[in-house]
């Protein structure tokens, strides 16, 4: 099985046609795990068995009947590997296996383990870090527009006292590591990427107000951006700096850079078509205004005419009638359209992974990519 | 060190025994050279300090002190002074120059397309803090650039420096704020006040992803690996306060260890970069450092201080806000010893309701406050004693002035 999908993984493309069958995503990552010579689930374990963690996590059982979203977010490390749990950590262990050692300095050949330089496997544990962490603050609430139902005030003042120090201690732990790379350029990197995440992440809290069911009025290019900048530019960059750390050529930073963007915006638009393309019509799942579905359906209808059927889905008592809303957005062109787009970018990830030899780990880096490109 | 010998102090105010004393600190031993000798009232006194034969004479050495501090703080300024013989320089007109476009140049820092996160950002980035940290970064790199090559130009780089201990002191503020759920700060409403928590917390991080692009294209690793550290002890010093002790010495042992952490770390290591970045001799990053955390420290015990005597309006934030918090700081922790009442009012952290009022009565009824000003002293000293070590200049002069400025203050 494992050797058909390698022979299936070297050249197919994704535009037009049937994709090649694409293994199961739990499949995909153990497998990968075995390629790059540890389950990456225990990445990070270290930090999370520090005393201050532990502490914190004495401190968020108190959360426990509240409503703060700390505990939310507790919960999806332990049992939301759906979640793509350490996913990031596991592409750039990938990308930096597949690209080999460095031609540098023969001396640089030391120090590795399974194909992995030291320095890289610090740099994925890095970006699960940085991407931990903003896990965590994306789960404070506003103190002033709490209500009576959200529970005690003081039950979310802790909760969100928690969530800034565990925030801040990963963030911490992660530039403290990255000062150890000895490596200014990747700090560089990584610094300017955590950038784009604090920017990206106030766009979706921008528009993250579920009660002014209105949505913005973006275009497909705008929402890109955006989602580039929350969504892509960490792993993205951090596959640049992989190879800075093994010290490939610019062409191949380059392209470890549009597999890190583009594989991230597919799996991005994967997750957005989720509740389009499932058969199962008993759950209802309640989808944002301005996934990539409903940000084409609106590029197609123009915007009155959405605004009209946003209306329409909302009735009397302002719930929204997500069905409803979602079988108007089936019915335009916006998920084709959006399919369209996942697989585009799809293929230009895979077309990054040209530039690398073949091997295992490419071979992996490219089921990643057909895992995320699947909608049957 | 500078840690050590405060807590030597603590255990000797208490009345300790000098059997579980450590080792006596520095104070009043061989001056370095070019340093100046202890004001002559001390003199005498600070020789005989720290040593375990003179167990008997505590009380009288107390006394002197005691006296001494209530009669003339401004007069041990001005021993200071007539030893100097470099002209008198207020540090902030010294330093004014470089740091004229300081909170500009920290916005161009700051250039991101969101109109709102920028403003954010700025917010605290408006001219009207103190400055005091980059000042003394400022300082401290012209002190080191002149004792090494005698060129007092502050490098592209040690500017830098001083840019980026700036900025990460206020990403941990708009950090702070939101932890203490705080109102006010420096006269006006604090950023989670105006704009909700969950984006003061992300103004927090971009501040401080800015901060480590600037410090990456300085272009040093080891500069990144200094600066690194305060980072991570700010966060460390954050979940110290956390944590309470039950033992009254290790309490207080714990809360300079937090003060190191919180408020002299940044100082220290900013200090050491730009004398590494001024100067290749390790002795000198070492003096740079030690009067950056002895400064911190002092720095730090003063504001507990002013929390208890200054009111709000001065402080441009509430006062009692520690007690409120639920911290127990330098005075309270010098009035437990005279009101042992206090102690159960710590292990609950100030919750019950009259608490904070009690608490507040009996440290402006003990010498809570004397002693802790007291102990500043003595680190604004050490401060002296070390940057004195360097080569004379009035940027050395402006440095050891800051110290008495650090006493000095009321807000």
């Amino acid at each position: 099985m494992w050797g058909a999908l390698l022979r299936l993984g070297g050249r197919r493309g994704l535009s037009g046609g049937v994709p090649p069958p694409a293994a199961p995503w739990s499949q995909v990552v153990s497998e990968a795990e075995k390629i790059v010579g540890y389950p990456t689930s225990f990445m990070s374990l270290r930090c999370l068995l520090s005393d201050e963690l532990s502490n914190i996590a004495m401190q968020v059982r108190k959360l426990v009947g509240t409503k703060h979203p700390l505990l939310d977010t507790a919960r999806g490390f332990v049992y939301d590997s759906r979640n793509n749990l350490q996913m990031r950590g596991l592409v750039v262990l990938l990308i930096s296996k597949a690209a080999g050692p460095s031609t540098a300095e023969l001396s640089f050949q030391h120090n590795m383990v399974s194909g992995i330089y030291s320095s890289q496997r610090s740099l994925a544990e890095i970006t699960e870090l940085i991407h931990t962490a903003f896990l965590v603050h994306r789960g404070i609430v506003n103190i002033g527009e709490l209500k009576s139902c959200d529970g005690p005030l003081k039950d979310m003042q802790f909760g969100n006292k928690m969530a800034v120090l565990s925030g801040d201690f990963l963030l911490a732990n992660a530039c403290t590591s990255l000062a150890q790379l000895q490596n200014t350029k990747v700090v560089e990197l990584i610094s300017s990427a955590i950038g784009d995440l604090v920017q990206g992440i106030y766009y979706e809290n921008s528009k993250s107000s579920e009660e002014n069911c209105l949505t913005d009025d973006i275009g497909i290019s705008t929402w890109k951006e955006q989602v580039f900048l929350s969504h892509s530019a960490l792993l993205a960059k951090s596959c640049q700096a992989a190879m800075e750390l093994a010290k490939h050529s610019a062409e191949i930073q380059d392209m470890a850079f549009q597999y890190g963007k583009h594989m991230s915006m597919s799996h991005k638009l994967h997750s957005d078509l989720q509740p389009f393309v499932k058969e199962s019509s008993s759950d209802i799942m309640a989808f944002s205004l301005n996934c990539a579905p409903a940000v084409l359906h609106q590029e197609f209808l123009g915007r009155d005419a959405w605004i009209k059927q946003i209306r329409e889905a909302q009735g009397k008592g302002n719930i929204m009638d997500y069905k409803k809303l979602q079988e108007a957005i089936k019915a335009g062109k916006g998920v084709t359209s959006a399919i369209d787009l996942c697989r585009c970018h799809g293929n230009r990830a895979l077309a990054a992974l040209e530039s690398f030899p073949p091997s295992e780990a490419r071979a992996a880096l490219a089921n990643i990519v057909y895992a995320v490109t699947r909608f049957s | 060190m500078a840690l050590r010998w405060g807590w030597w102090w603590w255990r000797w105010r208490c009345g300790a025994s000098a059997r579980r004393a450590p080792p006596p600190p520095p104070l009043g031993s061989v001056p370095g050279p070019g340093s100046r000798p202890p004001p002559p009232a001390l003199g005498g006194a600070m020789c005989h300090f720290p040593q375990r034969s003179s167990v008997l004479s505590f009380p009288k050495i107390c006394n002197i002190f005691w006296r001494f501090h209530h009669t003339s703080t401004s007069q041990m300024c001005s021993c200071s002074k007539t030893v100097s013989d470099e002209k008198y320089q207020d540090p902030f007109q010294l330093g004014r120059k470089d740091l004229k476009n300081l909170y500009e140049d920290i916005k161009k820092e700051l250039l991101v397309s969101t109109a709102e996160l920028r403003e954010m950002c700025e917010y605290y980035f408006d001219g009207k803090g103190k400055a005091f940290r980059p000042m003394i970064v400022v300082l401290m790199a012209r002190a080191c650039n002149i004792h090494h090559s005698n060129s007092r130009e502050v490098q592209a780089s040690q500017r830098s420096v001083a840019i980026i201990a700036e900025m990460i002191h206020t990403a941990s503020l708009v950090h702070d704020d939101v932890i203490d759920d705080a109102n006010s700060r420096r006269g006006k409403m604090t950023v989670n006040q105006i704009w909700g928590e969950r984006k003061a917390v992300l103004a927090g991080d971009f501040i401080l992803s800015a901060a480590s692009l600037a410090l990456a294209r300085i272009g040093n690793t080891t500069i990144i690996s200094v600066l690194t550290q305060v980072i991570e002890d700010l966060v460390r010093g954050e979940f110290l306060q956390l944590g309470s002790k039950e033992n009254e010495n290790e309490r207080f042992a714990h809360y300079l260890e937090k003060t190191f952490k919180k408020t002299a770390s940044l100082i220290a290591n900013s200090c050491k970069a730009v004398s590494i970045l001024g100067c290749p001799d390790p002795k000198v990053h070492e003096i740079a450092y030690q009067y950056g955390k002895n400064v911190g420290i002092a720095f730090q015990l003063i504001d507990d201080v002013l929390d208890f005597t200054s009111c709000a309006d001065r402080l441009g934030k509430p006062a009692a806000a520690d007690l409120k918090l639920g911290l127990a700081t330098g005075p309270v922790l010098f009035a437990c010893r005279q009101f042992p009442e206090m102690n159960a009012m710590i292990m609950r952290r100030f919750s019950k309701p009259g608490d904070v009022e009690r608490a507040r009565k009996y440290v402006l009824q003990s010498d809570g406050v004397q002693q802790t000003t007291y102990l500043a002293q003595r680190y604004c000293h050490e401060a002296t004693r070390e940057i004195s070590k360097l080569r004379p200049s009035p940027e050395r002069e402006a440095l050891i002035q800051l110290t008495e400025m650090v006493l000095m203050r009321d807000k």
